[in-house]
């Protein structure tokens, strides 16, 4: 799958499998949410970037309409991914929303921000997958991308 | 919004680059070697190869503060002293430059300043004017005794010194790491009208990259340096060896009340960027001149390093929802 971003003019590839895998860890948290990190890579032109996997963190808090992750244990995993032949590192979040719409809410905004501003952060425009699952299927997602405060929807092509 | 202190490094160096002023560059280069050749014919086998020394041989060049300096190893027998040596080759060069150019005595070197060309710029090169120590062995261990022109000194210092340019530049090759930390202090200094001398940052940096295990990112390591400093120069036993002299201590250029001045504010400088990591734009400024308008939709993922270098980690908790 390849979808674009017209605010930047950036593509963003990715298996179906991958959906499929993020679809189950969130049913197996519904009806709370779930979520975690994005890693992947980018072409050398930086003009697209594959999503290849998720990484669950170690700690998290799971809720209805609140969902946090913390960074524990992450550090170690990331600098071995990091470390392979074909390169893996961070490149974004995930979470579920419950019975909701994959559209953002405030606190996710200011995540995005906080982590894009972050020193140990050497990305610019990290992504941001929102996945709406109701208690039998996966109504839809939407990927954004964070640049300048914002966070824009990508589109399909 | 905060300031990412290691993206905003490496724009202090990438704007301070002087890949920036190559046209003004070719000049001084172009000068410099006219000045060389003209030393060559007049002194023919009185003199060795002339070689650059000064910041831009050493790679720690800034564009807001560079020299290109020329440096002359005489031999030996050529003159009876060092004064007479220093004079003969002021009087050479007065001759030659006097009509396009302000040629003057200074401590160790002799400047000429050409006057301004069309486009304004002025062009500066200094002749550094060296004897070696011993008849035919300068090719061996490079040592050269240098005139001091003692109206700049006082009246009882010696009127020479002994150096190795050579050594001095051989000591800083290869270090990476040190030269963008010693051209960030250089810019500081420049930029803040700090009266330090380059060549005390230099050593003192290097001299903390010998002595601490300095690693991270670009402010990791800066910030490392200016507590290795803040800690080490007010101790009292703590030198800065020349290389082209170890007889040179050169943190003796520094009185105590200077060097616990220096300490505070290398301490002053670390907690206010801390604290605020704005104020490293105070300390560190981007020259404005040389920076490049970002062009936000390029059609690129942003990356804030020059390319993937170090992977993102996220380091902290965050809420979604
Ligand atoms: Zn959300």
């Amino acid at each position: 799958m390849k979808i674009i971003n017209s605010h930047k003019n950036v593509s963003l590839e990715y298996e179906e499998d991958l959906i499929l895998k993020i679809e189950s860890l969130a049913f197996k948290h519904y009806p709370n949410e779930f979520g975690g990190f994005l890693i992947g890579y980018y072409s050398d032109d930086l003009k697209t970037l594959v999503l290849t996997d998720v990484l669950s963190p170690n700690e998290y808090k799971s809720h209805r309409v609140l969902f946090e992750r913390s960074a524990e244990g992450i550090k170690e995993k990331l600098l071995e991914l990091f470390n392979l032949n074909e390169k893996r590192y961070y490149v974004g979040e995930w979470h579920s929303h419950p019975d909701a719409s994959s559209m953002y809410s405030l606190t996710d905004l200011n995540a995005m921000q906080s982590i894009a501003e972050s020193e140990t952060i050497r990305i610019k425009n990290p992504i941001l997958l929102i996945v709406s699952i109701n208690n039998q299927k996966l109504k839809n997602y939407t990927f954004y991308l964070y640049d300048n405060n914002t966070l824009f929807e990508y589109g399909r092509k | 919004m905060a300031t990412d202190k290691t993206q905003h490094l490496q724009q202090v160096l990438e704007t301070h680059r002087m890949a920036h002023i190559e046209k003004l560059l070719d000049k001084y280069k172009e000068k410099r070697q006219e000045v060389k050749e003209a030393l060559e014919e007049n002194y023919k086998d009185k003199i060795y190869n002339p070689i650059n020394s000064g910041s831009y041989a050493k790679h720690t060049a800034i564009n807001i503060k560079f020299d290109l300096d020329i440096v002359v190893p005489f031999k030996r027998n050529s003159f009876d002293t060092l004064e007479e040596m220093f004079n003969d080759v002021f009087d050479f060069l007065y001759e030659k430059y006097k009509d396009v150019a302000e040629v003057r005595k200074q401590k160790v070197s002799i400047g000429i300043i050409f006057d301004a060309d069309d486009n304004g710029d002025e062009i500066n090169i200094d002749v550094v004017v060296g004897r070696e120590l011993n008849q035919d062995q300068y090719t061996e261990d490079r040592n050269l005794n240098l005139f001091v022109n003692s109206q700049y000194g006082l009246l009882d210092e010696k009127t020479y010194i002994q150096t190795n340019i050579q050594a001095q530049i051989d000591h800083i090759k290869g270090k990476n790491n040190e030269r963008s930390i010693i051209r960030l202090l250089k810019i500081w200094k420049t930029t803040n009208n700090e009266s330090y001398k380059s060549f005390f940052l230099e050593l003192i940096t290097i001299k903390a990259f010998d002595k601490e295990s300095i690693s991270g990112n670009l402010w990791d390591k800066l910030k490392s340096v200016m507590e290795y400093i803040k800690e080490n120069i007010t101790k009292d036993n703590f030198t800065l060896k020349d290389p082209g002299n170890t007889n040179n201590d050169v943190a003796d250029t520094l009185e105590d009340w200077e060097k616990a001045n220096l300490s505070n504010k290398m301490s002053n400088m670390i907690s206010n960027i801390e604290n605020n990591s704005d104020n490293i734009k105070t300390y560190f400024p981007i020259n404005e001149e040389f920076k490049e308008e970002e062009d936000e939709n390029k059609g690129q993922y942003g990356l804030k390093d020059a390319s993937i270098v170090a992977p993102s980690i996220p380091n902290k908790s965050q809420q979604f929802g």
